[in-house]
């Protein structure tokens, strides 16, 4: 069985979009929602209980997206920028390994 | 004309008239109560609560835990309660019997007549409402941090809230709401429950419960109306500030998403339990008195966590059916298709496989992120409303704040009492 997945949206505001063009990476979004650009960062579910537990802002929505929001801000750039230098989204597993 | 409400009774307003107020407190206790009780003397009072006519007694209680009735048999399905320690019972030597006036931001606010002091298990009350013993469960740890004590007994207003700005315009009793309703010549008024800022899932959940209301009605006037009904009370870190709520609710109208003609927005104060189904029944007697004829109730209705299954609320709702003055509305989800270019139910479309859900939470978060979502699903008013309020009143974030809960503008003050 596969195991289940859930992302974290980062939603590509022009300031993210200019970094991802600069390090030519634009093609890693997707379209989203009638047009917006997103980066999904994918968590297993210990990940997912992990980032739940370390920051108490988030939220998993388990009611309709099965996506984890409401990471704060500057945490959301942290992923970003890994996501940036690493080139790819497969980056969840270093970036907590810090907490 | 009497105005009749939840359970055919009577809404009769509980509130002193100015000219004998200060005669009456004069001389009385005065005990100061936390914004949850105040929330709740002014639901009584104004009749948002009918048939309560103050705090509940034991017979009250015990009958709403195990039957979800009050003692006359009338359903409810929340508990009122007012709470004290034995030791403050003590230092303010109050007993059954006695008449104490409460207060509210140092001013007189209710007379309160006690009819009796009692207690009762809090575990029960949690089984019994919120289907859990959980402490996590926020309506649990809300009943766990009752005191010891409760005391059952009679509210009158003393002294009417001063509603601040810009919530004033929002604060409608339900006599006054029904008066309203008569003027624009509704015949059906569905309620839509909210405690968010509306992106379009939400506009279409409302614009699809108005097209249910309105059934075999004649079309060549507007006969039905949408009335958005926000719960304001306490705020958690990370929720949207009230103010963004409310003036975003009635942007919808003033940006002609609806219009005067069939959409309202108006606050009811009260602190979430979210008890799923039984905060659903509430809900129902609460709009009941409001005057709505109907009720939207979505997926997991004032639920939290996973606490109740999606339509557990659906299901309590319509076991007593027969004995709410007011008609359930189920609505689907609705989502953004991009084969479509548009949002549509779940009901509706078959492009399962594209379908784009969003929710409240994903919104909230693209917000914060930093991005503007298109109108298709966030209006662009409703949007700029939000960085504006963001500005105005949340010291630079849309969202609740250590800084906003310690420095905002209370959504109601209890004025000094003339003439005491």
């Amino acid at each position: 069985m596969t195991e289940e997945k859930y992302p974290i949206n980062i939603w590509v505001n022009e300031e993210r979009y200019e970094k991802l063009k600069d390090a030519g990476l634009a093609h890693m979004c997707e379209e989203m929602l009638a047009g917006m650009k997103v980066i999904r960062v994918y968590a297993n579910a210990a990940q997912r209980d992990k980032i739940l537990k370390v920051f108490p802002t988030a939220k998993f929505d388990s009611a309709t997206t099965k996506s984890i929001e409401l990471l704060p801000r500057q945490v959301k750039d942290q992923i970003f920028d890994k996501v940036v230098e690493k080139k790819s989204v497969d980056i969840l597993e270093e970036f907590l390994s810090a907490y | 004309m009497a105005e009749i409400g939840h359970g055919g009774k009577e809404i009769v307003e509980r509130i002193l008239d100015p000219k004998e107020a200060p005669a009456k407190v004069r001389g009385l206790k005065q005990v100061p109560v936390r914004s949850q009780i105040a929330n709740e003397v002014i639901g009584i009072a104004y009749g948002f609560f009918c048939p309560l006519t103050g705090f509940m007694g034991l017979e009250d209680l015990d009958s709403v835990v195990k039957k979800m009735r009050l003692k006359d048999g009338t359903i409810w399905s929340i508990p009122i309660l007012f709470d004290m320690s034995d030791q403050e019972l003590s230092d303010y030597g109050i007993k059954a019997g006695d008449t104490i006036c409460l207060t509210y931001h140092g001013n007189p606010m209710a007379i309160f007549e006690i009819f009796e002091i009692y207690s009762y298990d809090k575990q029960a009350i949690c089984q019994s409402i919120f289907g859990t013993a959980d402490s996590k469960h926020p309506g649990c740890a809300r009943t766990y941090a009752y005191k010891d004590k409760f005391l059952g007994g009679n509210i009158t207003l003393v002294t009417t809230p001063k509603i601040n700005p810009p919530f004033d315009p929002y604060f409608i009793p339900p006599l006054e709401m029904r008066k309203r309703f008569r003027e624009k010549g509704w015949q059906r008024i569905v309620a839509h429950q909210t405690r968010n800022v509306p992106h379009t899932g939400h506009e279409w959940l409302m614009k699809g419960a108005w097209l249910q209301a309105y059934g075999e009605l004649p079309i060549e006037k507007p006969l039905v109306g949408v009335l958005v009904n926000a719960i304001i009370g306490e705020k958690r870190k990370g929720d949207y500030i009230d103010e963004a709520i409310i003036l975003t609710q009635d942007e919808l109208r003033k940006s002609g998403y609806f219009g005067d003609h069939n959409h309202m927005t108006s606050l009811t104060f009260w602190d979430m339990r979210y008890a799923g189904p039984k905060e659903a029944v509430f809900h129902a007697a609460l709009r009941t008195n409001l005057g709505l004829t109907h009720h939207m109730y979505g997926r997991d209705h004032a639920g939290v966590g996973t606490y109740y299954g999606p339509y557990d609320a659906h299901h309590l709702l319509a076991s007593v059916k027969d004995e709410l003055n007011i008609t359930p509305v189920y609505s689907m989800n609705w989502l953004y298709c991009p084969h479509c270019g548009e949002i549509t139910s779940e009901g509706l479309c078959n492009h399962k496989s594209e379908w784009q859900k969003f929710s409240g939470t994903v919104i909230r978060s693209i917000v914060q992120d930093g991005v503007k979502p298109p109108r298709l699903i966030f209006r662009p008013e409703v949007f700029d409303l939000v960085m504006e309020c963001a500005e105005k009143y949340g010291f630079g974030s849309p969202f609740v704040t250590d800084e906003y809960l310690a420095k905002r503008t209370p959504v109601f003050t209890i004025p000094p009492l003339a003439g005491l």
